[in-house]
């Protein structure tokens, strides 16, 4: 494990480094994720604003601010694509490289992608999360979270994490397949944007689609963490709701691994 | 004789691509059509090498070098036929056998692209397993004969082509591999660097008994490194011997160039026309080359024939050249395969 440790982890501290190195790209980075948090966060108040109800989809007004900025933040640091990478590598044909050397492919990827969470989970979630706790508790007068939920919470958010990044790895493996992956990551993100619940909560969708949405993966990416945190889960609902991540990640695991074995026959490098 | 350390037995390549058309019509085509185009890059090679060879792999653009490479190298699964490299077949046991070798090659970089170098030698020393001596002492041994230290710290993206080649190959060496693969490790390189380069691969070869394939279009790099030449042509094996057999065998002809030391006059002309049997001359503004083979005479000879005829201020004898030998058996080859 240390030894494991030692081979992948440069490549995840590299990730943080050069993320804090490039300032310019930090600020328009910061800039980018509030401009699109506000615009969202308007959005919902003027839909509030303009409802006979106080209550929209189960969300009273104030949970759908904490839902606004937690699904956000989440899925910004959850949702670190390697699809695009795998892409790039397989074009100019530098899969080659991790087949040469014995070190596995789809972990250094994780690993850098690692870099990039541990990254975006200081700049600038840790500080909006707290901010938000602040104003839930001074504003809309909602107590504090509790640890246990924070906790829930947290390990929920690490499993989103390892869902996407398996989901996306199986994704990636299609640049084997089809020259075309840039385009299609086009779509695959504005797919996920509904079916994780980051533009519009799951429970805005008529049953019958949840119910589907339910045996998908998509949902384990944000709205289960999200939903955690606002205490929208039993205790007993957490729990089940956490199992069914972990399955995702197994799940997910193997089908990557069974992917990459049939792909790797085939494999052909391209150019020189 | 020692055990074979490659083995190629009747490999064959094929790549299937799809049929691709001409023009935008042609795209929409090629959209529905199942029409495929087999490219047979490597055709029933076969060939064995031994430990601690250096073995140079030549054939001309397109021939097939790169994807042999590849398959010993086991990014490649062979169309049919057998691979193998040190006991094992490199495509079944990848992971297994990526640890008995080292590749460079030359046109792409086998360096994580956003470590920075120094990084990257710790991260192959965890993933090889090398011991902090071994290491050390290797690193030592790669700042000497390479010159890494002057970029050591940055990052790999950000070095010049020479500078990630010595990089390159260092990354190839550090675990000590049984074998190296070489392709075109010198392409675009300055004097310098390819001397260094050179060096470090004689230097490796003698120190470890490490066996290298290289290929290169720089015969210069077969010259200096190899013993042993394998020259394949349209995926297919056309000559496979020791460097001195190849110069036997081909590098037989020969021309003496002679500059007079005054205009010769018509008897002397003459009496170079009768030696035009049995050797070529071509006459120049002051002097005449002479062309003949080796095996039906011997310099000397020649030498003392002319210097008979006339009185000479200066003689160049000019043997045949990797190069040339190399270019008329590309050349030969395309005549028979067209
Ligand atoms: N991925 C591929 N798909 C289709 N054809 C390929 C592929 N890779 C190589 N080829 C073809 O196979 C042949 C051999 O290619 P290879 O790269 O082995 O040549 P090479 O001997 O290394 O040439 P060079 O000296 O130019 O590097 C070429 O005709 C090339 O077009
Ligand atoms: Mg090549």
């Amino acid at each position: 494990m240390k030894k494991y440790l030692r081979i992948y982890w440069p490549f995840a501290a590299n990730q943080i480094k050069s993320n804090f190195v490039y300032k310019g790209r930090f600020y328009l980075f910061i800039l980018r994720k509030f401009l699109g948090m506000f615009i969202y966060y308007y959005l919902w108040m003027a839909i509030y604003a303009s409802a006979s109800s106080g209550e929209l989809g189960g969300f009273s007004r104030s949970e759908m601010i904490l839902y606004v900025f937690m699904s956000y933040t989440i899925s910004d640091m959850v949702m670190v694509g390697i699809s695009s990478e795998i892409g790039y590598d397989v074009t100019d044909g530098s899969v080659a490289m991790s087949l040469t050397k014995p070190i596995d492919y789809r972990t250094r990827l994780v690993f850098k992608s690692l870099g990039v969470m541990i990254y975006r989970a200081v700049v600038p979630t840790l500080f909006i999360w707290i901010g938000l706790e602040i104003y839930k508790v001074c504003k809309l007068g909602m107590p504090v979270t509790n640890p246990m939920t924070m906790t829930a919470t947290l390990l929920s958010v690490l499993f989103s994490f390892f869902i996407y990044i398996f989901f996306d790895y199986c994704f990636g493996m299609l640049a084997f397949v089809t020259t075309y992956i840039f385009g299609m990551n086009i779509i695959k993100n504005a797919t996920l944007n509904f079916l994780t619940g980051r533009l519009i909560p799951i429970s805005f969708f008529p049953t019958a689609l949840q119910k589907i949405f339910s045996f998908l993966p998509f949902t384990a990416m944000t709205y289960v963490p999200v939903m955690i945190y606002l205490g929208k889960y039993s205790g007993m609902q957490v729990l089940e709701q956490l199992g069914k991540q972990a399955l995702w990640v197994v799940v997910l695991y193997l089908f990557g691994s069974f992917l990459w074995k049939k792909i790797e026959r085939r494999i052909v490098i391209l150019g020189g | 004789m020692s055990e074979n350390l490659i083995e190629l037995n009747n490999v064959c390549k094929e790549f299937v691509t799809a049929k691709h058309y001409p023009g935008f019509k042609g795209a929409v085509k090629g959209l529905f059509s199942k029409e495929t185009v087999t490219k047979t890059a490597v055709d029933d090679i076969s060939f064995a090498i031994q430990e601690g060879e250096m073995v140079g792999y030549i054939g001309s653009n397109g021939a097939g070098k790169s994807t042999t490479i590849k398959m010993m190298s086991g990014i490649l699964t062979p169309t049919s036929g057998s691979c193998v490299v040190n006991g094992l077949e490199p495509y079944r046991e990848r992971k297994k056998n990526a640890r008995n070798i080292g590749v460079v090659f030359g046109q792409r970089t086998q360096l994580w692209w956003d470590l920075p170098l120094g990084e990257t030698y710790t991260v192959l020393k965890e993933i090889y397993e090398v011991s902090k001596n071994d290491f050390e002492e290797r690193m030592a041994f790669f700042n000497d004969v390479l010159n890494l230290q002057e970029f050591m710290h940055s990052t790999v993206r950000t070095l010049s082509l020479g500078q990630r080649m010595r990089a390159d190959l260092a990354a190839a060496l550090l675990h000590n591999p049984k074998v190296l693969y070489l392709d075109e490790p010198t392409i675009g390189l300055d004097v310098v660097v390819k001397d260094r380069i050179r060096q470090a691969i004689r230097e490796i070869n003698q120190n470890y008994n490490t066996t290298v394939i290289l290929t290169t279009h720089d015969l210069n790099d077969i010259e200096e490194l190899c013993q042993r030449i394998i020259i394949i042509d349209a995926g297919k094996k056309i000559y496979d011997a020791t460097l001195d057999q190849l110069k036997c065998d081909y590098g037989d002809s020969c021309s003496v160039l002679f500059e007079w030391k005054q205009n010769l006059d018509s008897n002397q002309e003459d009496m170079l026309q009768t030696l035009g049997g049995q050797l070529v001359l071509h006459k120049q503004e002051k002097g005449i080359q002479v062309c003949f083979s080796k095996k039906e005479c011997s310099v000397a000879e020649v030498i003392a024939k002319i210097m008979g005829i006339a009185e000479v201020k200066d003689v160049q004898i000019k043997e045949t050249e990797l190069t040339d030998i190399v270019k008329r058996i590309y050349q030969g080859s395309e005549g028979k395969t067209v």
